[in-house]
């Protein structure tokens, strides 16, 4: 098994869009309480800082949709209380608990699926479907940090130019707006050299352009992908089927443990934890090398 | 093989103005072109002409020819392929946001399949050693980085015919020789022709085989190197611009010259040993003042009277020009400049010696809080009315110290001051008001009008706009003027007229400070120099003392008379 972002992108990003799909549409509670424990414990291996201020905003939109469906929503037998002639139903609150859960474990999977998907291996993804626009995504990743990194130059010289003299907001906003103008006009003077430079390499000629990757799909990304698709039939057949259906309402019923239901969770704890194991693997087995080899230099 | 050829080529842009008259001249497979000329002289257009896509509008007249065809009767393709064109700007010509994205580019363009791109591109970044950098963003590269891969970027289209408009302007010097070195060797192995034009052109005349002079449009001289700049170093316009060895070469064969006419009719009889060769490199530069020197004493050990002899020059000019470049002390006597300087430093008033307009104590600076330290330990002082200036290679914390010096960044320890305040004490823009004044790297960030003297600033040259720029930050009248690489795309014309600037200026009682890479441009304005190195003082003394100690931090001509002439 190989780091998960050694996989080709096309690969990953289906995988990823694929398992937050059946998060979505399955509504069951067993699928979410494995999506959000491992997606959880994915975060935590692949994410490298603020994680800790995520939480909080993840805190607060699980409160808040859970909180949201009670007091939407008054179906269910049980009521817990009377607000204003509105019942509040447990079965309601038990299902914007669930909806909350879903909403964390895909914002969860997102954090994970952001930190994989660079830039270039979604400009890949894009670039093959629309060249044109693969292109032109390139470009504004290539002008975005140049251009604010000369707004921020030209604010340094004007500031010991006089710029912002005043130190008053008129004066700061007409400051502010004559490095925008600045910033336009070498935009518009430097972009004549990008030009020159591109069409000197041959763009625009009648030729049809071809779109070239890094990326290569190798066998284990074609392993990947067919386990990906063969499970996901699988589960989703289930779903279109009702075989994993959990009513709430009127009366909350236990998720389905049918044989066809058991393989399914199985399947899906094996898709879902794949990032984890991947990481593990990867982290293990590098210290197994790197401390073999240290027991090797001791030996010799 | 004859790759290019061209005939009568005239070319007059829209408005008029005729920017090409005449120009003939051909150059065989493999052979590096050097185009030198001052600035307008129509360099660029010539360049620009030789490639179809970027030909400026206009009217043409004459023939180009590549490989024995016509330029018109190419296909696009072939015209996108067989002529690579790199500009000066090295942050613009890239495209792309990756580096090994920007070297596919031009063959995504002209659609060469996925597995050839692959092979071409991976070939192409090993020759250029760019693998520990091919995953990378263009963005965190250096400039020399950037116009390396542009470079490498052209060249993966496999071009027969290589133009370089100004390539290491905006280099520092070791890049700019590491850039050239590189396309020296695409010409030895590959056999590729080169066409470049430069300002600077210390390194590239020694390394082309051919050379064309132009000004005004016409060509001035065209023909091998060492005749052509042999002919050239009768020209004022163009001597500035050689090499200092070339320069040497005259100053030197001058005084021979008529010495040896003295020793003839003396003797009436002599080695007729010829004239020399014109000595391009440092290195031929050398030989060429060991075995002068070694002809002079043969002779002189016959001679009973030696006053004013070329041994006495020699000795002269050991003492007194070696630090300095020697184009710009062409009209002063080496011996009134010494002594003037000795005035100079005795004229100093003691007590000023405590008066500082920039004063550095400790100064530790870093960007990121994880980050190295830009600046450690920075210790130095600048006095009232002195030109100051600091060398230092790529990463010594050169601009981050005038940053610092002009309020931009801020240190996390240590003291900065600025005519004995501390800088923290400045409130608001005080600093800034006939106090401070920065003009930085990037001079087009000055400029926020769009109109200079009824021009564009965008439409002078890369010296001009430098100037300009100058104008502009003196219009603040500051007591103390920090400069970042003043010199860059300067030509030699217009880098004596800076210096004759800045010495006027410091005249008036004006403080520069300046940081640069470019040494004989540092020899000829500064009147103290340090050398920085990872974020500290190396060094700091006079610029004599400074330029006659240093090895490789200092002037070409120092380096020539480096030991031979004491």
């Amino acid at each position: 098994m190989k780091p998960l972002e050694k996989y080709n992108p096309a690969v990953i990003f289906l995988y990823f869009l694929l398992l937050a799909s059946l998060a979505m549409f399955a509504a069951n509670p067993v699928m979410i309480a494995i999506s959000v424990l491992t997606m959880n414990a994915a975060a935590v291996a692949y994410s490298r800082e603020g994680l800790a201020r995520s939480y909080v905003f993840y805190a607060i939109i699980f409160v808040l949709t859970s909180l949201a469906n009670p007091v939407f929503s008054h179906n269910g037998v049980t009521v817990l209380l009377v607000v204003n002639d509105n019942p509040i139903t447990l079965e309601a609150v038990l299902y914007g608990v669930m909806t909350g859960f879903m909403i964390l474990s895909v914002l969860l999977l997102f954090r994970v699926f952001s930190t994989l998907m660079t830039s270039d291996r979604l400009l890949y993804i894009f670039g093959r479907a629309f060249p044109k626009l693969g292109l032109l995504l390139a470009m504004t990743l290539r002008f975005v940090p140049l251009f604010g990194r000369q707004r921020r130059k030209i604010e340094n010289t004007q500031r010991t130019l006089g710029l912002y003299k005043d130190e008053n907001a008129i004066d700061t906003i007409k400051g502010k707006l004559s490095v925008l103008s600045a910033m336009t006009t070498w935009g518009l003077e430097n972009g004549i050299v990008t030009a020159d430079s591109m069409s000197a390499r041959g763009y625009g000629i009648k030729r049809s352009r071809t779109s070239f990757s890094m990326f290569r799909f190798e066998r284990s990304d074609l392993g990947l992908l067919l386990i990906v698709i063969a499970s996901c039939t699988f589960i989703f057949f289930g779903i279109a089927t009702d075989k994993l259906k959990t009513d709430f309402y009127p009366r909350m019923q236990l998720p389905p443990f049918s044989p066809y239901a058991t393989v399914c969770y199985i399947l899906y704890t094996g898709l879902a934890i794949f990032p984890l194991v991947a990481k593990v693997a990867e982290t293990l087995r590098w210290k197994w090398i790197s401390g073999k080899a240290y027991d090797d230099k001791i030996k010799r | 093989m004859e790759l290019l050829r061209v005939e009568n080529l005239n070319f007059a842009y829209s408005d008029g103005k005729q920017a090409l008259e005449n120009i003939s001249f051909s150059l065989e497979e493999g052979e590096m072109l050097c185009v030198c000329g001052p600035t307008g002289s129509g360099k660029s257009t010539l360049l620009r002409l030789l490639k179809r896509e970027l030909s400026p509008r206009g009217t043409k007249n004459g023939v180009i020819y590549l490989n024995g065809r016509k330029q018109d009767s190419l296909s696009e393709f072939e015209a996108a392929t067989e002529v690579g064109f790199v500009m000066q700007r090295p942050d613009m010509q890239i495209v792309t946001d990756k580096v090994w994205h920007e070297l596919a580019f031009g063959l995504e363009n002209i659609g060469v399949k996925q597995d050839e791109i692959r092979r071409r591109v991976c070939e192409i970044a090993g020759y250029f050693g760019m693998e520990s950098w091919f995953d990378r963003s263009t963005d965190s590269l250096s400039g020399g980085q950037k116009q390396l891969l542009n470079l490498a970027s052209v060249m993966v289209m496999q071009p027969s015919l290589l133009i370089l408009d100004e390539p290491v302007s905006q280099l520092d010097p070791i890049a700019a020789s590491d850039l050239l070195a590189t396309v020296k060797k695409l010409c030895r192995e590959f056999g590729i022709t080169v066409i470049a034009a430069e300002q600077r052109l210390e390194e590239l005349i020694p390394a082309s085989d051919k050379l064309l002079a132009l000004k005004d449009g016409r060509i001035v001289t065209f023909g091998e190197t060492r005749e052509c700049v042999k002919a050239l170093m009768s020209d004022e316009h163009f001597a500035v611009s050689m090499p200092a060895s070339a320069k040497l070469y005259r100053k030197l064969m001058g005084v021979a010259f008529e010495r040896k006419e003295a020793l003839s009719s003396h003797k009436r009889s002599g080695s007729e040993s010829g004239n020399p060769e014109i000595p391009l490199s440092v290195g031929e530069g050398r030989r060429f003042l060991k075995n002068m020197i070694s002809e002079i004493k043969s002779h002189d050990s016959g001679l009973p009277e030696d006053k004013e002899g070329p041994g006495t020059s020699l000795k002269s000019l050991a003492r007194n020009q070696m630090w300095v470049n020697l184009a710009s002390k062409e009209e002063k006597s080496g011996t009134e400049n010494v002594e003037g300087n000795d005035a100079l430093k005795k004229g100093r008033p003691e007590k000023e010696k405590n008066d500082f307009a920039l004063e550095f104590r400790e100064v530790y600076l870093k960007y990121e809080r994880a980050g190295r330290d830009i600046l450690q330990a920075l210790s130095f002082k600048v006095r009232k009315g002195e030109i100051f200036c600091m060398l230092g290679g790529n990463g010594a914390g050169k601009s981050t110290a005038v940053s610092a010096a002009a309020g931009l960044v801020k240190p996390y320890t240590g003291k900065i001051k600025v005519f004995g305040k501390n800088i923290g004490d400045y409130r608001g823009q005080e600093l800034y008001r006939e106090c401070v004044a920065l003009l930085p790297q990037d001079v087009q960030t000055v400029f926020l009008t769009d109109d200079i003297n009824g021009r564009h600033p965008y439409d002078l040259s890369g010296g001009e706009q430098q100037l300009a720029a100058l104008d502009i930050v003196l219009a603040t009248k500051p007591r103390l003027l920090l400069l970042d690489e003043p010199t860059k795309g300067l030509d030699a014309v217009l880098t004596a007229e800076l210096v004759n600037r800045l010495r006027a200026l410091a005249q008036e009682g004006v403080t520069i400070v300046i940081v640069s890479h470019d040494v004989e441009f540092a020899a000829d304005v500064a009147d103290r120099c340090a050398l920085l190195f990872n974020g500290e003082v190396v060094s700091v003394s006079d610029s004599r003392d400074f330029f006659a100690g240093n090895y490789f931090y200092t002037t070409a001509l120092s380096r020539i008379t480096r030991g031979i002439v004491k």
